[in-house]
């Protein structure tokens, strides 16, 4: 006659199944890199993972996890150990999103590098020189019909009562540094009525959506180092009043991880010093618009860098 | 005089076959992963599978009107794998043809034809099996044939230029360990249902009146829509998560396979406790008084009366809950515990359709998997009684 488990065997059974899981344990444990659901993340956690791989560091590849939320909780919780994240979040997580020294670059660092490591232990290395914030882009032909070049003219567009259809993520629309910045900044209000929110971040669909006039959209949500742009035929609009802050890329490393991984910060810093805005578009355009599997362009642009000799 | 059809199904499926291929597109051919695509129709795919592809069309026409049933469901099985190579084959070296003279960028996806022909051509397969009763081993030697020959094209290299083939061997790295995550995830929401399913359907059967409590907080939890169960658990079980290190060390988290799994679980619950209960309950009371007077204790009488007896309708409420939680188990992905719907999210926001399809179409294979697995064991446990 058969007899029910027992609890013991139960509780080692559950335990059992949560570390594997979890996938933690041992005295030298590797190195948990999470990024971003979207591609850029994709393509700089693929960075950071060769370069620590270079360097000797055992990794864990726990790449595209989720939107900013969600990989900050697992960064925070201590479920990955290292992510790229951009300077002007830090404004978003601290609540000072109406803090004027997250639109300069070294400044913004700083304070966000300050910040982090004295409320919760977490460490910014030095970031890419690239400013990937975010911006508003209209179809070319629209913006030729239009006279469109700045936020500015868009602005007026507005005012003027003009038919706009944003397509944005819930992130910008909601974010104090996103959409009302430039809402704030430039003197225009866009309506419920005007937008279309997409619950992910991802640039991608905003963008087609307004290249092909989905919906009636006529204008999308767009990152800065967007790779699509030129090939969707879009057209970022300038930001001469800088509402935005500066979203620069950075490597966040665990205080504790960094103490048992000092290399850390000499494996990472060549490659993000080698990312600049030109450069990322590039890269991101590979991964967007051509395919290219991440991971293979990070090889690619880390080989001809001469970063994994 | 009028000929008279035999198989009307077979017909209906001629009918759509044949409007998918006239009207629809077999390939849609654009320059780049996000730039809007040209539709290709099937006349214009590759010559032999084309004619393939429109003969078993108009064969399967003529066999819906043949009277004999063994003659026409053996005719109908072969036309149809015809059918079926003719699709796949034909999109493959389609595509080869066209990024033979095109920058690598270019994309060839799969369009709305390709899919009707497929499904014309499985969905007359299965018509054919079933009504001429085909015995399970040759069944199941069947769908062994079918995916031995689709492995076979596949590793001969027929898709490789197909963008859902190329979006899946970009990602082919991570495809398997997110595979495994998903089965750990729906596996780990079943053992824990099944822990938490037998006492509440013994509680239930004990006590008549906690039945009404019991289902009633089930089916609540169950109107709960997924995705807000998983983001409502990653606030307290932070909180937990902070608070006792013990967790943290476990891998218990407010985001990763925690919340998913017991979200996943509590809506297991209602499927199972359902049906455990209704199996338990519906065994004769003649039966259970005739075990009690042959002298079976009490446990005894559980494990060797009622379990054997309720045991169908037991795998029953199983089998929902698996193939619920395999497909409940895609919007884990959205709060960081992988799965195969990462791939889906990730397609989504980036527009890249096919990417879509390397998380769906897996989870839809699983999900039927599971079901036929599952029929095989309630048969067998049927048969038993």
């Amino acid at each position: 006659m058969r007899r029910p488990p027992t609890l013991s065997r139960r509780s080692l059974l559950t335990g059992a199944l949560w570390l594997s899981l979890s996938g933690k344990g041992g005295a030298a444990s590797p190195v948990i890199v999470g990024s971003k659901l979207d591609l850029e993340g994709a393509l700089l956690g693929h960075m950071a993972l060769l370069a620590l791989r270079r360097a000797g560091i055992e990794t864990q590849n726990r790449l595209q996890i989720g939107p900013t939320a969600i990989l900050r909780e697992a960064l925070l919780s201590g479920a990955i150990d290292l992510c790229v994240e951009y300077t002007g979040n830090a404004a978003f997580f601290f609540h000072q999103d109406d803090d004027p020294v997250w639109k300069d670059a070294e400044a913004g660092y700083a304070r966000a590098a300050e910040l982090d490591y004295r409320r919760n232990s977490l460490v910014w290395l030095r970031p890419a020189p690239a400013d990937n914030s975010w911006a508003i882009a209209v179809p070319n032909r629209l913006a030729r019909e239009k006279s469109l070049a700045t936020l500015e003219d868009f602005a007026r567009f507005a005012r003027d009562g003009n038919r706009i259809k944003l397509a944005a993520s819930a992130e910008f629309v909601e974010s104090a540094a996103g959409l009302p910045a430039f809402e704030t900044a430039y003197g225009f209000k866009l309506e419920a009525r005007q937008l279309l929110v997409l619950s992910g971040g991802e640039t991608s669909a905003t963008m087609k959506a307004a290249a092909d006039g989905m919906s009636g959209v006529n204008a999308a949500m767009a990152y800065g180092a967007d790779g699509a742009l030129e090939a969707l035929d879009l057209l970022a609009l300038e930001d001469p009043r800088h509402a935005e802050p500066v979203y620069a890329p950075a490597p966040v490393v665990r205080a504790a991880t960094l103490e048992l991984y000092p290399n850390i910060r000499q494996a990472l810093a060549p490659v993000f010093a080698s990312l600049d805005l030109a450069t990322l578009r590039d890269l991101n355009e590979k991964v967007a618009v051509e395919g290219e599997a991440a991971a293979a362009v990070a090889l690619a642009f880390l080989g001809a860098k001469g970063l994994l000799d | 005089m009028t000929p008279i059809v035999h198989n009307r199904v077979l017909l209906a499926l001629c009918l759509v076959g044949a409007l998918a291929a006239l009207y629809g597109e077999f390939l849609n051919s654009a320059p780049n992963r996000l730039a809007g695509s040209v539709a290709l129709p099937l006349w214009q795919a590759p010559l032999l599978e084309a004619a393939a592809a429109m003969a078993g069309l108009g064969a399967l026409t003529v066999l819906a009107f043949a009277a004999q049933v063994k003659l026409r469901s053996y005719a109908t099985l072969l036309v149809a794998v015809l059918v079926l190579w003719a699709s796949l084959s034909g999109a493959g070296h389609f595509a080869t043809l066209l990024s033979s003279a095109s920058p690598p960028a270019a994309r060839y996806s799969l369009g709305a034809t390709f899919w009707t022909l497929v499904a014309v051509a499985l969905l007359a397969m299965l018509d054919a099996v079933q009504r001429m009763k085909l015995a399970l081993a040759l069944r199941v030697g069947l769908v062994a044939a079918l995916c031995f020959g689709f492995v076979l094209m596949a590793q001969a290299g027929r898709f490789a230029d197909l963008s859902l083939a190329k979006e899946f061997s970009s990602h082919r790295a991570i495809f398997f360990s997110e595979l495994g995550r998903h089965l750990a995830l729906v596996g780990a929401a079943i053992f824990f249902a099944l822990c938490m399913g037998v006492p509440l359907t013994a509680l239930v059967l004990r006590k008549a009146k906690a039945c009404g409590v019991v289902f009633a907080s089930l089916g609540i939890v169950q109107t709960i829509p997924s995705i807000a169960l998983f983001g409502v658990l990653i606030a307290p079980l932070s909180a937990l998560s902070r608070d006792l290190p013990f967790l943290r060390d476990l891998g218990v988290g407010g985001t990763g396979p925690a919340p998913a799994i017991i979200a996943l679980t509590l809506y297991s619950l209602l499927p199972l406790v359902r049906s455990f209960y209704t199996g338990l309950a519906e065994v004769a009371e003649d039966v259970k008084d005739a075990a009690i007077g042959m002298g079976f204790g009490a446990r005894n009488l559980f494990f060797a009366v009622e379990l054997p007896l309720g045991l169908p309708a037991l795998l029953s409420g199983l089998r929902v809950a698996t193939i619920q939680a395999i497909g409940l188990a895609a919007v884990a992905a959205l709060i960081g515990a992988g799965g195969l719907g990462a791939f889906v999210f990730q397609g989504v926001g980036e527009y890249a359709l096919d990417l879509v399809l390397v998380g769906a179409i897996p989870i839809i294979l699983l999900a039927l998997a599971a079901d036929f697995i599952f029929q095989m064991l309630i048969a067998s446990a049927r048969r038993r009684i």
